[in-house]
């Protein structure tokens, strides 16, 4: 599998700021979900921005779909990447949710006939075509988060960075913002990069990398991370629910040949024990 | 005396006479008793935050009466005789970094306390206290707040709100996107100010899990109204009706309904992971489980 | 700060929803233009008939607009006042030093009351049915011929746009803080003048520093959704002249050539 992202051997530091990144080197598969999971304050959102050329890299490199992030490439990686930010309120441009829809095409000089068939198309996949001239006051998060999302589709980027874009969200919003991601995803044949605290939301990705203090700590499928409970509270993370459940039934004598399950396989797991009692 | 916090018929109109005019609250009745923890639960735009705007007056009716520990506010209450009202309860709103404003962490501590006319000296003692209370060093009080991380500026703020002494403190979603670690910080504070200091206290969040772990007293709210108040296993009693409101089960009881669906037989809606966890193991060993 | 109904845009499809926005903002600068023309009951009656009939046209209820007034009531009633006891002529009622009440004073009075209504209810009707985006179009289109002596007329339709889009998140915002410094006991509008002064600050402090993060948080969204600069871009949004607007210039201009003939002269 092409890694679609490389980061090598990266180093950086907000002026006046002690070294946040010291010579970091991660990749990302294309095709999969990729969760980056971190303390607040870890350096998951600076890595998000110098993936995209937001900011600017001290040290290092980084390739995207085979093009060095540098000025020269910089609007070529704009494209392939579509970003969604933590706050709702900060990314909408448009007045409306049509014209904020359209906002990325503008950028590119898309032609109009174009950008409307675009629009529309955009913003039905998302489920807000309705909604299409509301303002954003009149808006949920969660319906602005859609709206980014839309604005994204529109572009056909080859990649979806979201940078903790739930953690605003209540938990059912949060819900249906990761369904859409991963529908759309498969869709488009998509690469996801969800930078988050969540760990439930990073238990179902196809793999995790666990950053603290702007260096990899561990980087694996969920199935390996997640059975380590103590580990992951050291660095300030909770454990996901199922492997609270696990440890919660070995505790009672309930023993499980496994640290962590993903929902679906502890359901059979747990079905198949109660049924063979 | 019955030091409560009680709604009589109260009903709240936004922008009467416009387009957007809406009840917000509709003759609402409850009692909030003394030293409860209570959480107030319903989906974004059920009227959470109008009621409790209205327990520190904030919000006055415009209908029915509310009485706070022995305090009443009418329609009709001026607004002198609310500022003292106000001292006894305590808000954090969300995302409470956004009130922040002195140059130096004490100072923004300090400010409620003076504005209800402590001394300064008084007022800095009241604001050291407070800053441990909440667990900011103490070599941060005269560093600017916003030099601080997300985290600690939210420390700040609940702190500048803890150094009045309300007996009664209402917290708005305070944990709104902090991490796991700082999410729990919070709310074992919010515990402790229950447990240790008797303050009741009102939460209003969209986490069901806190509802669990720390409420135990429920209001859920649906289009302005109180459609139920009992404690979290009442409310939670009945997934299909918590559905209906909009809302979800705690995890446990999520992850309970899913085993259901699968076809593993439990019996009632596990609160907690300790509960499903017992209950697990209750199917498992069947008939010969017999404590109890 | 609910009654604030600047930049609240009130969707809808009526004639005047419809008409392009650079001839409602002209329109608008014209009509305030004839309102100072105006000098009798005869051209003050046309024009408030003028602006009942657009204010049905726009399909917002009256209600709406009357509400609007409020939060410059006491502007109002001030120049009213100035006009009623400081104009002179007429026969005079009462007088006191320099103050006099006159007849001619009174009906001053009233002129200037409906001049007042007339330019609310006119900016008003733009707002409430035309989005800011495409009120930053009109501005855009208007000062278009600017942009042969280098005035960046694009940037200055975006930012336009832009701030009008964020007006109703920072009242919200404002609103907030306005409660949670209220319950850290501040008494906003009450006492002397420094104490009002004072208590402004735990409000505006926050309030900027809140617009300097949204701004902040924006300009890197905008950099990420591709924006380089405000010329090179295509437009969504096209606002072709119409049959409504053709005809609304029609129904104004005429009413401001009846305006010259029936004013006093």
């Amino acid at each position: 599998m092409k890694d679609i992202i490389q980061i090598k051997n990266i180093s950086f530091n907000y002026p006046d700021q002690p070294i946040l990144f010291n010579n970091l080197s991660m990749n990302v598969h294309e095709g999969e979900w990729t969760a980056i999971i971190g303390q607040n304050g870890s350096g998951k959102s600076t890595l998000a921005r110098l993936i995209d050329g937001l900011i600017v890299l001290k040290s290092g490199q980084i390739v995207v779909d085979d093009l060095v992030v540098n000025d020269d490439n910089i609007f070529d990686i704009r494209n392939k990447i579509g970003m969604v930010f933590q706050n709702p309120e900060d990314q909408f441009v448009g007045a409306t949710v049509e014209d904020d829809v359209a906002f990325g095409l503008e950028n590119r000089q898309v032609p109009r006939e174009q950008m409307h068939e675009i629009v529309e198309k955009s913003l039905k996949q998302v489920g807000m075509w309705e909604f299409r001239d509301r303002i954003p006051a009149n808006l949920s998060g969660g319906q602005k988060q859609r709206v980014a999302i839309a604005g994204i589709v529109a572009l056909s980027p080859k990649i979806i960075i979201l940078d903790e874009a739930t953690s605003m969200l209540d938990p059912r919003g949060r819900q249906d913002i990761l369904d859409l991601v991963y529908k759309i995803k498969q869709d488009n044949h998509l690469t996801v990069i969800s930078i988050t605290h969540d760990i439930d939301e990073a238990a179902g990705a196809d793999r995790v990398i666990v950053v603290n203090k702007g260096s990899i700590v561990e980087e694996d499928k969920p199935d390996n991370i997640f059975g380590d409970i103590s580990k992951l509270k050291s660095i300030g993370l909770s454990a996901p629910f199922t492997s609270q459940l696990i440890m919660a039934l070995k505790k009672r004598g309930i023993d499980s040949p496994y640290q962590y399950l993903n929902d679906k396989r502890l359901i059979a797991w747990i079905k198949k024990l109660v049924s063979t009692k | 005396m019955d030091q409560e916090i009680s709604f009589n018929q109260v009903t709240h109109t936004y922008q009467a006479d416009t387009p957007f005019a809406q009840n917000a609250l509709d003759k609402v009745s409850l009692k909030i008793a003394p030293n409860s923890f209570t959480a107030i639960i319903g989906h974004t735009g059920s009227g959470k935050s109008t009621l409790v705007q209205h327990i520190n007056a904030l919000l006055k009716s415009t209908f029915g009466e509310i009485e706070v520990y022995g305090r009443q506010i009418t329609p009709s209450t001026t607004n002198k005789n609310l500022k003292q009202l106000r001292k006894h309860v305590g808000m954090v709103f969300q995302f409470p970094e956004k009130q922040l404003f002195e140059e130096s962490v004490i100072k923004d501590i300090m400010f409620g306390p003076k504005n209800y006319g402590a001394s300064d000296a008084d007022a800095e003692k009241s604001a050291v206290k407070a800053m441990k209370l909440v667990g900011l060093d103490a070599s941060l009080r005269d560093q600017s707040p916003f030099d601080l991380s997300g985290g600690q500026m939210r420390r700040v703020a609940i702190a500048g709100v803890l150094a009045m002494n309300p007996e009664i403190l209402i917290l708005d979603e305070p944990t709104a996107g902090l991490d796991p670690h700082g999410h729990k910080e919070i709310m074992d504070l919010a515990q402790g100010l229950h447990d240790h200091r008797n303050m009741t206290i009102i939460l209003v969040t969209h986490q069901m899990d806190d509802v669990v772990d720390y409420a135990s007293d429920v209001i859920v709210m649906d289009r302005g109204q109180v459609v139920k108040h009992g404690t979290p296993s009442q409310i939670f009693a009945d997934p299909k009706w918590v559905y209906k409101m909009h809302l979800d089960l705690p995890s446990s009881g999520e992850f309970a309904t899913r085993l259901i669906r699968a076809g593993v037989p439990l019996e009632k809606t596990p609160l907690t992971i300790e509960n499903l966890a017992d209950e697990i193991v209750h199917l498992i060993q069947g008939g010969n489980h017999t404590d109890e | 700060m609910s009654n604030f109904l600047f930049g609240r845009y009130l969707p809808g499809n009526s004639w005047i929803h419809q008409m392009s926005p650079q001839s409602k903002l002209m329109l608008s600068f014209y009509f305030v233009i004839i309102i100072f023309f105006a000098n009798n009951i005869w051209t003050y009656g046309t024009l408030s008939v003028l602006i009942l009939f657009v204010v049905l046209m726009s399909g917002v209820s009256i209600g709406y607009f009357l509400k609007g007034i409020r939060p410059l009531i006491w502007l109002i009633i001030f120049t009213v006042l100035l006009q009623i006891l400081f104009s002179s002529g007429g026969h005079v009622y009462w007088h006191f030093g320099p103050f006099s009440v006159s007849d001619t004073s009174l009906i001053n009075g009233g002129y200037i009351f409906v001049r007042f209504l007339l330019i609310i209810m006119i900016s008003t009707v733009l707002t409430l049915t035309t989005t800011s985006l495409a009120i930053a179009d009109g501005v855009q289109t208007v000062l278009k011929p600017l942009k042969k002596v280098h005035f960046p007329v694009d940037t200055l339709a975006l930012m336009l746009s832009i701030a009008l889009r964020f007006v109703p998140t920072l009242m919200d915002e404002m609103e907030t803080i306005l409660n949670a410094q209220r319950s850290r006991g501040v008494d906003f509008g009450s006492g002397s003048l420094r104490h009002r002064i004072q208590a402004a600050v735990p409000l505006l402090v926050p309030l900027f520093t809140g617009a300097i993060n949204h701004a902040e948080n924006l300009s890197t969204a905008m950099e990420a959704r591709g924006f380089t600069d405000s010329e090179h871009r295509s437009k969504y949004r096209v606002y072709r002249w119409q049959k409504k607007d053709t005809i609304s210039w029609i129904i104004f201009l005429f009413v401001g050539i009846l305006i010259l003939f029936i004013r006093n002269n």
